[in-house]
């Protein structure tokens, strides 16, 4: 994309309070700012390492859950709760990206998913913790020093930095030694192997910088919502990261963007456009129209046809 | 002792399905590489179409089995040609992706057409269970059984002894000498899918009559077809169905020893478990290169 | 300009026009409605869709409220939280409804309250359970089913009569499931019986025969089942498969008895069901008209008979924020919730009167319903033997 393009999407981005009044259009625009967190988090391994982690939900979940948790039962205040949300979900990852040490393709997202079944069943079976089935109502929206972050203005400011933040932190890792190794590792690993990349300690890292991306965007979500329950794990949430940046463009730094933001705002233009009976069906199809004539996802199509000039 | 009897003959009957859904997706994912979240789509179309031909146009039984499989399999060859084939240089997230759209699209689809009221599918079997010592079990069930176990024999015979099977083997072992030697590869593709998605849907037809039909009734089938893949390693048939025995057995002892409510948890722990010590699956024979 | 343009601009203004024309009296009363319409439970919330039609078709006949006609904006909720949050959202911003009815199951409905908090819309709750629902100290709340508690509290007078001494429990592993254990379990108690085993089932669980024969094992005299119908019907078969032989007594009001007869046959013969609403006999409903009108509109619309055990809960919801917009003689939000507590209407089910429940101030409104017991015998259903009149 060039320069320019991209600096009017930085403006319209942190403008948009202003010229969105609607709150419910505010809404959408917080839940894609969320969604675009976790689509980036899964963009890190299955775009980069080539690996498909199909339990991410889990990470988000546990990011969700932990902040929640932590604020709800020990009156914790958001920021450390996040931080806390994070290294969690983090420490998650690391177990996954150590287990990826033995398995790859198949293997890996079958334990993934595995993985996530599990946690999700812990946290409906487990109710001295989680409350089961019932969730945990009236999580506390956070405090900015005197300031509450309730209002959806405020709120939105939140999500874009951490959308901001998630953003440099790809690129940064992705144009750095690590990222290329990354390349390498999905391109030919047996190859980067012999040439020295050490692979499992690159595979280890990308599954812990992107569980903990994941667990910041569940305590994002947890605040925003203010209600957290077993629900978070569904298997329809990773799906829709899949989709995300899979059909936005995986493994280029725009696609998980371009993917969130487009599949936040479909589902519910879909809700204004059609009744109730032909929604989800006409996503379906939509969905498959678009892999069909942009395989590769939005954002390389949008490369080609616009190069960048010399 | 009696407990435990009857809880292995429960996951047996279940296992046996498990296992006719392992067969058509090992195939599918384990040979053609895709990652086909639509398998139990297949599954509830079968079981819908059981459901028309039973209650609706008051078929027979065996009929209306065999016009769900040859349904199931129309129209998983129908997506291979359409949806698949044009896509098959693209990457395995592609296609994976696009099953997932016709996962959503199938499952609302059908919630269009018949609704979202579970449906019962009448059979032609007598309630009353049979008694067999210590231990309990419905006609139906057995009848089940039986014909998964007479459909499974028929895959390995038709993947084994045929000449389709053989092509279907070498096609997979190795595409371009496949090719050279003569073998239709895109005729190759679609049958597998074909052949995935009849068995899937004749699973579906089988317990549709023993559960109820309704349109998210394929979710968990998808899951637990995913299980037995791995269980049994990719594209390894006699590994699917052992893995399939193996996952409703677990799982029935898991629920009825353990904790009902982590019941499907028992079929994720093994997974972790099996992957961890043996990755290529339980039975397979070679190492699986990383 | 050329001539297209101009063309195209008076085409535009001509569609500005149109949309301003309809005066004030004629625009029509929006009402939302956010239930599960895809997914597991899309057979209930589709139900509950159809009563809540009836309802208004009934009262536009009679020529709406005030004069304006009733709209319905039916929203799917997907049995997912945020999408029952995201409904609500757009119901209350982009489509300016003074009232919402919904969201089904309890975790929708409480991922939508802070959205009613938050913009001061009120809504009637009509099928969740969750105590917690009303406990809250959120004032936009108004519900009209039964917390478990409340519906444990209807059966307790037939605990003796229908003889339970040692119970054992199986449910649905979700909110609904485990709040009627505690609830049920808690009452039992209280007259004496003994609790056994508590087994749980996943809510898209097809083989329950693990639990089954664990629970065979107890020796109990009793079995308590809460989910939906299509595993009541799984679990009556399973069971007699099994041969399970005790009494079964269903709670919630989704067994839907019609379905079961027609699905379990005769595994389902002899249980008793806790229901809010008597189709069978709309006669011994406390406004037997209504309940009759009810059922015979419901089949002429040729819905499944199966639906009317759920599919009036609509219908009362949609009656009682009509009549509540009706006696505020404005739809305004504030106002309606004000008017709630003043309602007093007769539902399918019965008497509609909010009480105050919940923390002093922020107090949530729950109406005390009707709730019945009956039993089917010889493959219909009847009252259960221990109220038959000799």
């Amino acid at each position: 994309m060039t320069r320019a393009g991209g600096w009017l999407v930085v403006v319209a981005a942190l403008t948009l309070p202003l010229w969105l009044q609607s709150p419910y259009h505010l809404h959408v625009a917080i839940m894609a700012g969320i969604f675009a967190v976790l689509a980036m988090s899964l963009n890190l391994l299955l775009g980069y390492t080539g690996q498909l982690s199909l339990g991410h939900a889990a990470f988000f979940g546990i990011g969700a859950y932990t902040s929640a948790l932590l604020t709800l039962k020990l009156e914790w205040s958001f920021w450390p709760a996040l931080a806390a949300a994070i290294s969690l979900a983090g420490a998650a990852g690391f177990l996954i990206g150590r287990l990826a040490l033995k398995l790859r393709g198949a293997y890996f997202v079958l334990v993934t998913i595995s993985f996530a079944g599990v946690i999700s069943l812990v946290s409906i079976n487990w109710i001295e913790l989680t409350n089961g089935p019932l969730g945990l109502p009236g999580v506390p929206a956070p405090q900015l020093g005197p300031w509450s972050l309730r209002a959806k203005t405020a709120y939105y400011y939140l999500v874009l930095a951490a959308v901001a933040l998630s953003y440099v932190v790809c690129r940064r890792l992705v144009r750095s030694r690590f990222g290329r190794a990354l390349v390498a590792l999905r391109e030919n690993e047996p190859l980067a192997e012999s040439v020295g990349v050490d692979v499992t300690h690159y595979l280890v890292l990308a599954a812990v910088v992107s569980a903990g991306m994941a667990g910041l965007g569940g305590s994002l979500y947890a605040h925003y919502t203010r209600f957290v329950s077993p629900e978070v794990f569904l298997f329809t949430y990773t799906v829709t990261m899949v989709i995300m940046v899979v059909a936005g463009g995986k493994g280029t730094l725009a696609g998980p963007l371009v993917g969130a933001v487009l599949f936040t705002v479909l589902p519910e233009a879909l809700r204004a456009a059609a009744s109730w009976q032909w929604q989800m069906l006409a996503y379906g199809v939509l969905l498959i129209l678009l892999v069909f004539f942009l395989p590769r996802g939005i954002v390389p199509r949008l490369v080609a046809s616009f190069p960048a000039r010399r | 002792m009696a407990e435990l009897l009857q809880h292995l003959l429960n996951g047996l009957v279940l296992g046996g399905t498990y296992a006719l859904l392992g067969i058509g997706l090992t195939l599918i994912f384990g040979l053609m590489n895709v990652v086909n979240f639509a398998h139990g789509e297949f599954y509830t179309l079968g079981a819908y179409l059981a459901f028309a031909a039973l209650a609706l146009a008051g078929l027979d039984f065996f009929v209306a089995l065999a016009a769900a499989i040859v349904a199931g399999a129309a129209v998983g060859w129908l997506c291979e040609i359409t949806l698949l084939r044009p896509l098959r240089n693209e990457s395995i997230d592609t296609t994976m992706l696009v099953m997932i759209g016709v996962w959503i699209a199938m499952q609302n689809a059908e919630l269009l057409v018949w609704g979202g009221v579970a449906k019962s599918i009448p059979h032609p079997f007598p309630t009353a269970p049979l008694v067999l010592g210590p231990v309990a079990i419905a006609p139906l069930r057995l009848f089940v059984l039986v014909l998964a176990a007479g459909l499974i024999a028929a895959s390995w015979l038709l993947i084994q002894k045929t000449k389709l099977g053989r092509a279907m083997r070498a096609t997979f072992q190795d595409r371009d000498t496949a090719a050279l030697m003569g073998v239709g590869i895109g005729r190759i593709h679609a049958a597998t899918f074909a052949f995935g998605s009849g068995l899937a849907a004749a699973a579906g037809a089988l317990l549709g009559p023993v559960f109820l039909v309704y349109p998210s009734m394929g979710d968990l089938a998808s899951l637990k077809a995913f299980s037995v893949v791995i269980l049994g390693g990719l594209g390894n048939l006699p590994g699917a169905t052992l893995g399939g025995l193996l996952l409703g057995i677990a799982e029935e002892l898991g629920a009825g020893y353990i904790s009902s409510g982590y019941r499907d948890a028992v079929g994720f722990v093994i997974i972790i478990l099996v992957l961890l010590f043996r990755p290529s699956g339980l039975f397979a024979r070679q190492e699986r290169i990383a | 300009m050329n001539r297209r343009s101009i063309v195209l601009l008076a085409l535009v203004l001509v569609a500005l026009g149109a949309l301003t024309v309809p005066g004030e009296s004629q625009a029509p009363i929006k009402i939302g409605v956010i239930e599960p319409l895809s997914g597991p439970v899309a057979a209930s919330g589709n139900y509950v869709r159809m009563g809540a039609e009836i309802a208004r078709d009934w009262l536009n006949a009679k020529g709406g409220i005030g004069g304006r006609k009733i709209d319905l904006l039916i929203e799917d909720n997907k049995s997912d939280p945020k999408e029952a949050a995201s409904a609500a959202e757009k119901l209350i911003v982009r489509d300016k409804v003074p009232a919402i009815m919904g969201a089904w199951g309890s975790s929708m409905t409480l991922a939508a309250m802070p959205k009613l908090e938050e913009y001061g819309v009120p809504m009637v709750v009509e099928t969740s359970s969750a105590a917690s629902i009303t406990k809250r100290g959120n004032p936009w709340i108004f519900r009209i089913s039964p917390p478990s508690e409340m519906e444990a509290l209807g059966l307790a007078q037939y605990v003796d009569k229908l003889g339970v001494k040692r119970v054992d429990f199986l449910a649905v592993n979700t909110d609904w499931g485990r709040g009627s254990i505690t609830a049920f379990g808690d009452m039992l108690k209280k007259k004496g019986a003994a609790v056994g085993v508590a087994e749980f089932m996943e809510q898209s669980a097809t083989d329950m025969n693990a639990q089954i024969t664990k629970i065979k094992a107890t020796g109990g005299d009793t079995l308590f089942l809460t989910t939906a119908v299509e595993q009541i019907t799984l679990v009556m078969k399973q069971a007699q498969e099994q041969r399970l032989t005790r009494k079964i007594v269903t709670t919630g009001g989704s067994s839907s008895p019609t379905q079961l007869i027609k699905q379990a046959g005769a595994a389902a013969e002899g249980s008793y069901h806790i229901v809010f609403f008597m189709p069978w006999f709309p006669e011994s409903m406390p406004d037997g008209k209504l309940a009759k009108a009810f059922v015979d509109e419901w089949a002429k619309r040729g819905h499944p008979f199966e639906g009317l055990t759920e599919g009036f809960r609509g219908h009362d919801g949609i009656a009682t924020i009509a009549e509540a917009i009706r006696v505020a003689g404005k739809d305004d939000p504030k106002a309606v919730q004000e008017a709630l507590w003043k309602v007093s209407l007769m539902g399918v089910n019965g008497p509609i009167k909010f009480e105050k429940d919940g923390p002093a101030g922020k107090e949530s409104g729950q109406s005390k319903p009707s709730i019945f017991v009956v039993q089917i015998r010889d493959g219909k259903v009847a009252l259960p033997d221990f109220l038959a009149k000799k």
